[in-house]
């Protein structure tokens, strides 16, 4: 075909890969449906690697198991076409479903490496596929097998084992070999790196990237994380509310987006090694700093409303030479040692952020602070305390005082206690209030995390909240007894993005009013650099780096800081 | 489009005013019977079990005769005046199943009952401790795992010989809490290390609040499940035991009446009633049990509730 520079190409009829065409989804039927995909039309030529994004809920993995014909009840296809190659897949039956698989649509889940069964080898799993088929010959399985994990960057060697001694990594990398070995023209990948490590999302990503070159088939990455997709996708459809709000190439995306929904959405992606980080509801830090000096001058002839002012006797929680050791995993292997020769102070009113990958140890030193753990060695103090060798019984005298918000809303609220329940609880237990008083209470915490109508939202149980208000539970149970330091373990890496600033802004504006210091541990440093004045990074259990926030995500001197820095999905990288 | 912030603490608006008290328990209650009334399966097996409950209560009004009234022709088969026959002593089979009714459905209820409370006594806590407590248990409860139940509660029965109904309650309690016991300890385990629990002893609270507030009502399901498996289980002990004739013989219950049934060689005369009733009763109220324990799933798992309402 000669490329005349008159006609403009309409992309060919026989380029065009994947059609929907005014695809509605819902999830049950008539007025109580829930309308998860609503007229929603693209295309897809060959070749190309599309990504969808959007937050929780707004139907991106409904749609996704639309395509794939996957979709359960009450999931159903309420009206649209979806033409694949020609063929409406809406209107194929389970048998030639099946055979489409082969050499048609496969699909990379985000919970992939859970999808392996434990009791069978990697290479019974490739076996089974085959079998099923038929479209390799017998003799050549383990060629086949052997050929499709070296793709994925696994040695051979992975065939003969078993899914519970692989990582999780090598899991999904596994799971994707396995969606490969039907040579699909079109692989739909769900969040592939979601549950995964920072690090080795990272290199899964780039895994994923390289494939698609090398084997040409059609990709459709459907991913939260907006950074990501930006990274690797040609072309960027974003999802809101059940409608594609905006469908345009990636740097056109990056450069000129259209819809507000996609400007919002970028908003909250910044380099954590600028000068100036501003995030919305978060001027710069410096800058903030320097308000707030002013703000506190001016307001020293007012009163203070607050009802809770800074206390006066406040400690300082201080962890010296700290190591905790877990006995080996199985027989012959060394003991595990998770933190490792740690010291660190954390002032009143200060924030510290621990940072490190999964195994980096810092939730472990989140437990000895927290007496949940005994250190192996080391002394942990807070004020006349002795955290490291605290009974049992004395736990509450430490936790009137030290706090912990939880990595994952979705469990850490008993799912059959109402909010009202799981707030009474502290509240009775620390300040002694009981009956109406502790109600009050209860409802001025909610006030204060921002949950109003309160008593609507005190009568709720959780299953009724979405994971940013659960989390702003969590939070209100930790202020329930007026404590001095706050624990914060990951507390917004489960949340959407347009969530993460508001969770990230109640705590930091309760820090400054107050007076609480705060232990914010993470994997995401841009979050750290937001909220923390110094940090702290860990890799293996052992402190690497430390010094200012800014300074050292500016000028970071360890290879472990750098790498972790370049992991972060950062659109604007190629674009500034 | 940014998400609005919160509050400041500043903010606080005027006391709030309207504080009503806190939900009641009885709506808890309710709420519970309707979810397991939502579902199909379970309202047939609430059905049947009130009906067996109902003609167990009522049967001095409902039986045509007595229990132990004898004096009718021997061994006869079914007729107008007696519907399901009569037994080798001359007694009314139909009266003797309702009044066997009480018997089945008390022990089944009480000796159930007991064994899932020492169950989740002992389970709960069993779960939640670690080191030597737990070894000791550990110990105790392995030594009635492995016992073999029937020989157990013969050689017991046999020992407490002339105890009566109470007797064969004991029998069933004594053999049969250990393997619910250990059911739920492994579930209290897994409960144990969610975030809930460690969320309650930052909230301050005791190791017997958590366990019987924060990972008990987890485990209704499980536990209700439990009472309706051990119920059906005393009910087939208990017949058993009966049939053996290690219980008393003079009372009347279902599986007194498989052992007079099987001593006059029912079957050999064609009396298939004799047996056949009895049997199908326990089959029966077994079966209304398990039915009920479908409703219960949903007690612990909101989401499944919601699930049914369709």
């Amino acid at each position: 075909m000669t490329p005349s520079p008159f006609v403009q190409t309409p992309p060919a009829a026989n380029s065009t890969l994947l059609e929907v065409h005014d695809l509605s989804v819902h999830y049950g039927y008539g007025e109580a449906a829930t309308k998860a995909v609503q007229n929603v039309s693209f295309r897809l030529a060959h070749g190309e690697f599309v990504g969808l994004v959007g937050e929780s809920g707004s139907g991106k993995s409904t749609l996704g198991f639309a395509l794939t014909g996957l979709s359960k009840p009450p999931a159903h296809i309420e009206k649209g076409r979806i033409l694949f190659g020609g063929k409406d897949i809406a209107s194929l039956d389970a048998e030639q479903l099946r055979e489409q698989r082969h050499g048609g649509i496969a699909m990379v889940l985000q919970s992939g490496m859970n999808a392996l069964n434990p009791v069978r080898s990697i290479r019974n799993h490739f076996v089974d596929i085959f079998r099923a088929h038929g479209h390799v010959e017998r003799s050549r399985w383990t060629a086949r097998a052997t050929e499709l994990i070296g793709k994925v960057e696994l040695t051979p060697t992975v065939l003969d084992r078993f899914p519970g001694e692989l990582s999780g990594g090598m899991r999904q990398r596994v799971s994707i070999a396995l969606a490969l070995s039907l040579e699909p023209e079109l692989m739909v990948f769900d969040e592939p790196t979601t549950a995964l490590d920072v690090l080795v999302q990272h290199a899964v990503m780039n895994t994923i990237i390289e494939l698609q070159k090398s084997e040409n088939f059609t990709a459709i990455l459907i991913s939260h994380d907006l950074g990501i997709v930006l990274e690797s996708a040609q072309r960027v459809m974003v999802m809101h509310e059940g409608r594609i709000v905006e469908d345009a190439p990636a740097r056109q995306i990056l450069t000129n987006p259209q819809a507000d929904y996609t400007r919002m959405l970028l908003s909250h992606y910044a380099d954590p090694r600028a000068e100036v980080v501003e995030l919305p509801g978060f001027a710069d830090r410096q800058q903030r700093r320097a308000e707030g000096a002013a703000r506190t001058e001016a307001a020293t002839h007012t009163p203070t409303v607050s009802p809770r002012t800074r206390r006066t006797d406040q400690h300082a929680m201080i962890v010296e030479n700290v190591s905790k050791v877990y006995p080996a995993p199985r027989r012959g292997e060394a003991p595990v040692r998770a933190v490792d020769n740690v010291s660190f102070t954390l002032e009143p009113g200060a924030a510290l952020a621990l940072v490190g990958a999964s195994g980096s140890g810092k939730s472990t030193i989140a437990k000895l602070i927290t007496a949940v753990e005994k250190p192996t060695s080391g002394s942990i103090r807070f004020g006349d305390l002795d955290v490291g060798t605290l009974n049992r019984r004395h736990f509450r005298k430490l936790h009137r005082d030290v706090q912990m918000v939880f990595q994952d809303p979705y469990s850490a609220l008993n799912p059959l206690h109402t909010v009202e329940y799981a707030l009474t609880r502290p509240v009775v237990n620390f300040t002694g209030l009981t009956g109406t008083e502790a109600r009050r209470r209860v409802l001025e915490l909610l006030d204060i995390v921002g949950l109003s109508p309160v008593e609507e939202f005190a009568a709720k149980l959780p299953h009724q909240l979405s994971g940013g208000q659960r989390q702003r539970v969590v939070i209100a149970r930790a202020l329930a007894s007026d404590p001095q330091v706050i624990i914060a373990d990951e507390p917004v890496s489960m949340l959407d993005v347009s969530l993460r600033a508001g969770v990230l802004a109640l705590l930091e504006d309760l820090r400054e009013q107050w007076g609480v210091s705060l232990l914010y541990i993470t994997h995401d440093l841009l979050s750290a650099r937001v909220v923390t004045d110094n940090i702290m990074v860990l890799n293996g259990g052992a402190v690497v780096e430390t010094g200012n926030t800014a300074a050292v995500l500016q000028n970071p001197q360890d290879d472990y800081t750098i790498r972790l820095l370049d992991a972060i999905p950062n659109p604007r990288k190629d674009v500034a | 489009m940014t998400t609005s912030l919160p509050p400041t603490t500043a903010a606080i608006r005027a006391p709030i005013t309207s504080i009503d008290a806190a939900a009641s328990p009885w709506k808890v209650v309710l709420r519970v019977a309707s979810t397991v009334w939502s579902n199909g399966k379970a309202r047939i097996g609430l059905v049947m079990l009130a009906v067996f409950i109902l003609l167990a209560i009522f049967a001095p009004l409902i039986a045509p005769y007595g229990a132990r009234e004898t004096g009718f022709e021997r061994s006869a088969d079914g007729s107008a005046a007696h519907w399901l026959g009569t037994t080798a002593a001359g007694e009314d089979v139909l009266s003797q199943l309702l009044y066997g009714a009480q018997i089945s459905i008390f022990v089944g209820l009480v000796a159930g009952l007991l064994s899932t409370v020492i169950a989740v006594l002992i389970g709960l806590s069993w779960g939640y401790v670690r080191g030597f407590g737990a070894d000791v248990i550990n110990f105790v409860v392995n030594l009635f795992l492995v016992i073999p139940g029937l020989p157990l509660m013969i050689v017991i029965a046999a020992y407490l010989s002339g105890g009566g109904i109470g007797m064969i309650i004991v029998v069933v309690v004594i053999t049969g809490w250990a393997w619910g016991a250990r059911v739920l300890r492994s579930q209290t385990q897994s409960l144990r290390s969610r975030d809930f629990v460690t969320a309650a002893v930052f909230s301050g609270e005791r190791p017997f609040r958590i366990v019987f507030r924060e990972i008990l009502p987890n485990m209704t399901s499980l536990i209700v499940g439990n009472f309706f498996g051990a119920a059906t289980a005393a009910i087939l002990a208990e017949a058993g035991l009966e049939f053996l004739g290690l219980g008393d013989s003079t009372v009347v219950s279902w599986g007194t009446m498989l052992f007079w049934a099987q001593n006059s060689n029912a079957l050999l005369t064609g009396q298939w009633a004799l047996l056949f009733a009895p049997g199908l009763c326990i089959a029966l109220l077994a079966t209304s049990l398990t039915l009920i324990n479908f409703g219960v799933d949903g007690i612990s798992n909101p989401r499944l509730r919601e699930g049914t309402k369709k």
